[in-house]
């Protein structure tokens, strides 16, 4: 029998230069509306001191969890994970808006789009895989920082930049024992050592302006305390667990 | 699918409740592109891929367009065009909203108001065509052919408006490239004789960008390339006043006193030949002044340079020594946007020069691309024309009279305004816009206010309401770049197309439609001698033998050129050579040598004003666009940390930023990311008018702080020599 599929992505935090092509060709691709956004690059900041800087960009999404927190608070079966690719799926027609899976993914990487009454999310923009084609944030990645793939074939373009990856981190995240177990897995560049990569600020204004209402501040800060200290997991041990 | 199909409803219903003021009556969707179908790219349901080309900035991208029931819903880059290479950029991506902006211009539009009111009826072609071409003719007889100004920023139509303003027999043609690259361009013709040489990153070791931020200011296979050979491990040095995205990605960044680039230059230069480190086989075959180049250099030491750029002498010997050791895989980045300094000039040329001693240039694996040893050009035809009338008259630009060295087609812009407000050598009474915005892009923006209030007659042809067509008596609404053919481009030998993805909304028309139809009212027929666009298109593919059904499906022609290559490098100047001495410019008065030329520097208490890029934004165009607004950073005034704590000021205060000639105001942004003597507005926004409905109220304008200065040799405006105090609200 062959393998289930894992999609995820592969992202190369050394090659992304915060250019937000890929923010701009979800939108487009997924008629995501105005005021709302699936996609992100964090902005680690301006680190060191003038003149010796640093400053690396995080580009993330939903991460396709294997063990997804969001499918387990659906009340209406809505959310769940796909079978055939991995991916997390919102079904539009089924969602009552309740918004219980927005506040249960600690990545924050879910909304309510106020206007539809549903909640949206990175599909994996799979209308394209359907036919053939790569998500259109990889599709269109300037840097080249962006890559997507079936994690469980050892040839797909992703899992080969895994394995050649100076560095390999996943944020995973634990509660009562059990893993989210994500599925993007940042490569070339220590960055997410203190974990803050999520929860964080919104950073387009003009995208994120119901941002503060979706999120009651006492969850984010639940979530954040909780989430310190715990998230992070060199992966090499992780992706070793998951090849036996 | 039904997600997708509420989603579309719905942003179907946003645009239609966002109809504009401006754009009276807007039209229902637009038809299916005629011509698309007729070729078999669309379906019967409207439905289909089209090739096409990006026009959101200047690189013009290889497209394909996603079309669903006559409307483009997405824009791919094309894998088969050597610019996108699959790939757009988010304003490439973007593209889409600039076609279905809710404030484009869609019908001829004739002033009522006062001028800057905003207040336009809306008219027909025939009437809008009748008022400008009536008004042209006035003023041609009445003041002369010379008192109306064309202006327009560069476009694949370029060459029709061209034939406009020549034909209409005025010198005074405006682009905006005195604004941008003239300090490149003429020093790379007056050195190599290209306009600009082309960058190979294919076995590139070392990187020098002189304030080229490619990651912020894409080019969208550059910046790949770019981020490719880092990857592969090349080094990559970035000289630039303030932390970009660019220098992020550095190697090193060396935070260099602006307008002191060309001193780090020449200790490099000094260095390389002191201790004979140049490829002196290339450079005595190929480069004028070779022997004499050491003693010319002799008093550029790096300890010199030190004091002039701030970065330590060892640290200047050091590059030398690596740019050397990495031999013809070495590459000085020429600079796109090189308007900085009135040295700016002397930049390139040192540029220019360091490239020359590398022997990068032709080399097999070499990083440039300066001469060309074949005829690779396409000979597209093109539609008979008869020869232009004799123009006697002088430019208002100064261009040469004044400034003997810059190119004809490049001009100095900013010049011409200032020619408007003296009426020297003769009064201006009117001006043709397209597709320009100089109320914005101009430095003192006040002025340019006062030149346009100087003039009888002004009229602006573009797809939303900009700035300079806010103040316009007459708007003439172009096409979209998805909804109109141009001119074909050639691109490696390929010739590529734009054409129509959806049929133009409303009643834009193409760039080749306007220009015909104005002709042929100015008696200018002759001109413009083509029945329609695909007519034009079939005239320039006519001498290959080339159809244009099968360039409309490919998006790509690739003729079988035979092209001619006896081995021998060829310079494109006067002795053949490399130019690293000029002739030419010792004859004008110029130093033949690149040589250092001491830039102003701010007094105490001021700032130096840098302007810049940012990747979401092109120029001061695209800020209306949706998307793009929707994941723009909010403008700035970024200032270093320790600056703005010894002035007392904090992250998020409100500033006033005053120069000699204006003052903005604009939330701060404390940073470690500049210098702490500079400070960085972020550029294209502080719209004036209201008919951008996105963007009107965003952000604070630079060109009401830019002072007016103008390198001499070159005709560029020295955008980055402008001095600031900023104090809190």
């Amino acid at each position: 029998m062959a393998q289930k599929k894992r999609s995820g992505f592969v992202i190369d935090v050394s090659r992304c230069i915060d250019c937000r092509a890929c923010l701009v060709a979800c939108s487009a691709e997924n008629n995501v509306g105005m005021k709302y956004t699936r996609i992100w690059v964090r902005d680690l900041g301006v680190k060191g001191e003038y003149p010796n800087l640093q400053r690396t960009f995080v580009p993330y999404n939903c991460m396709h969890c294997d063990n997804p927190p969001c499918t387990e608070v659906c009340v209406s079966g809505a959310t769940y994970k796909d079978q055939d690719t991995g991916l997390v799926l919102v079904d539009q027609e089924a969602c009552i808006g309740c918004g219980y899976c927005v506040d249960a993914c600690p990545y924050n990487a879910r909304y309510l789009d106020h206007e539809r009454g549903v909640v949206d999310k990175c599909s994996g923009c799979i209308q394209r895989l359907q036919i053939g084609q790569q998500p259109a944030c990889v599709t269109t990645c300037v840097g080249k920082a962006r890559l997507f793939g079936d994690l469980n074939d050892p040839n797909s373009e992703a899992s080969i930049a895994l394995k050649n990856a100076r560095t390999v981190q996943r944020l995973d995240y634990e509660k009562d024992g059990v893993h989210t177990g994500p599925n993007i897995y940042f490569i070339n560049g220590e960055v997410l050592e203190d974990a803050s990569v999520l929860p964080r600020d919104p950073r387009y204004p003009a995208a994120e302006a119901t941002w503060k209402e979706i999120l009651v501040p006492a969850v984010l800060a639940g979530i954040g305390l909780s989430f310190v200290g715990q998230a992070t997991f060199f992966t090499k041990q992780l992706l070793e667990g998951e090849k036996e | 699918m039904s997600q997708a199909r509420v989603s579309r409803r719905n942003f179907l219903k946003l645009s239609s409740a966002a109809v504009g003021a401006f754009a009276l009556g807007q039209a229902l969707p637009a038809p299916v592109a005629r011509a698309a179908r007729q070729a078999g790219l669309i379906d019967a349901d409207g439905d289909g891929y089209l090739p096409t080309m990006c026009e959101m900035c200047v690189w013009r991208c290889g497209v394909r367009a996603k079309v669903v029931k006559g409307r483009v819903v997405k824009l791919e880059g094309n894998p088969e065009h050597p610019h996108s290479l699959g790939r757009l950029c988010a304003r490439g991506q973007s593209g889409l909203m600039n076609t279905y902006d809710p404030d484009r211009v869609l019908f001829p539009l004739v002033r009522v108001g006062k001028r800057g009111e905003g207040r336009f009826r809306q008219a027909t072609w025939d009437e809008a065509l009748d008022i400008v071409a009536q008004k042209m003719l006035e003023i041609k007889e009445k003041y002369g052919p010379e008192a109306m100004i064309f202006s327009s920023t560069h476009n694949l139509s370029q060459v029709q408006f061209e034939n406009l303003l020549n034909g209409y027999g005025s010198p005074n043609y405006g682009t905006q490239r005195s604004l941008c690259f003239n300090a490149m361009v003429t020093a790379f013709l007056l050195t190599y004789g290209v306009e600009e040489p082309a960058r190979n990153y294919d076995d590139v070791k070392f990187i020098l960008l002189v304030g080229r931020n490619l990651a912020e200011a894409i080019s969208t296979s550059e910046t790949s390339a770019l981020v490719d050979a880092l990857s592969r491990g090349a080094k990559l040095v970035v000289l630039d006043p303030r932390f970009t995205k660019t220098a992020a990605l550095a190697d090193e960044w060396l935070p260099i006193r602006p307008g002191a680039d060309a001193a780090f230059l020449l200790a490099m230069i000094n260095v390389i030949v002191t201790e004979e480190l140049a490829d002196c086989e290339f450079v005595k075959k190929y480069v004028v002044g070779c022997d004499e180049l050491p003693q010319a250099m002799q008093d550029y030491t790096p300890e010199w340079a030190e004091s002039k750029t701030g970065v330590p002498a060892g640290t200047i010997r050091r590059m030398a020594h690596e740019y050397a050791a990495a031999g013809h895989n070495a590459m000085a980045h020429p600079g796109w946007r090189t308007s900085n300094f009135i040295n700016s000039f002397q930049t390139e040329r040192a540029i220019a020069t360091l490239n020359a001693l590398s022997g990068n240039v032709l080399k097999p694996g070499g990083c440039l691309i300066a001469a060309s040893p074949e005829a690779s050009g396409v000979p597209l035809g093109k539609p008979p024309q008869p020869p232009y009338p004799r123009i006697s008259a002088l430019r208002l630009d100064g261009v040469p009279w004044k400034y003997p060295l810059v190119p004809l087609k490049l001009g100095v812009f900013q010049e011409m305004r200032d020619a408007i407000l003296s009426g020297q050598p003769y009064q201006a009474r009117g001006w043709f816009i397209a597709r320009q915005n100089p109320v914005l892009s101009l430095p003192d923006r006040n002025r340019t206010l006062e030149a346009l209030g100087k003039l009888d007659f002004i009229v602006a042809v573009d797809v939303i309401l900009n700035d300079t067509a806010w103040f316009s008596d007459v708007v003439l609404p172009e096409a979209s770049y998805l909804e109109r053919y141009d001119p074909l481009n050639v691109v490696g030998g390929k010739i590529f197309i734009r054409q129509p993805v959806i049929e133009p909304q409303g009643e834009a028309r193409s760039a080749l439609w306007i220009y015909k139809q104005l002709g042929e009212r100015l008696g200018l027929g002759n001109y413009f001698q083509y029945a329609d666009e695909e007519d034009y298109l079939r005239q320039q593919l006519a001498p290959l033998g080339l159809s244009l059904e099968e360039l409309k499906v490919k998006g790509y022609l690739d003729p079988e050129i035979e092209r001619k290559n006896n081995g021998e490098i060829v310079f494109n100047t006067p002795s053949g050579k490399i130019e690293v001495y000029s002739e030419t410019l010792a004859k004008a008065g110029f130093s033949p040598w690149p040589a250092w030329e001491e830039p102003p520097v701010p007094p105490a208490g001021q700032f130096y004003l840098l302007t810049g890029k940012v990747a979401q934004h092109t120029q001061f165009a695209t800020q209306n666009n949706q998307y793009l607004h929707k994941y723009q950073d909010e403008p700035r005034l970024w200032m270093n940390t320790g600056a703005a704590n010894s002035l007392g000021l904090k992250d998020g205060d409100l500033v006033e930023v005053t120069s000699a000639v204006g003052s903005a105001r604009i939330p701060l942004l404390a940073t470690q990311a500049i210098r702490p003597d500079c400070v960085y507005l972020t550029p294209g926004f502080g719209h004036l008018s209201k008919g951008l409905r996105t963007a009107y109220g965003v952000g604070a304008s630079d060109s009401t702080l830019h002072v007016t200065y103008t390198d001499p040799v070159s005709g560029g405006q020295a955008l980055s020599q402008t001095f600031v105090r900023v104090r809190k609200v």
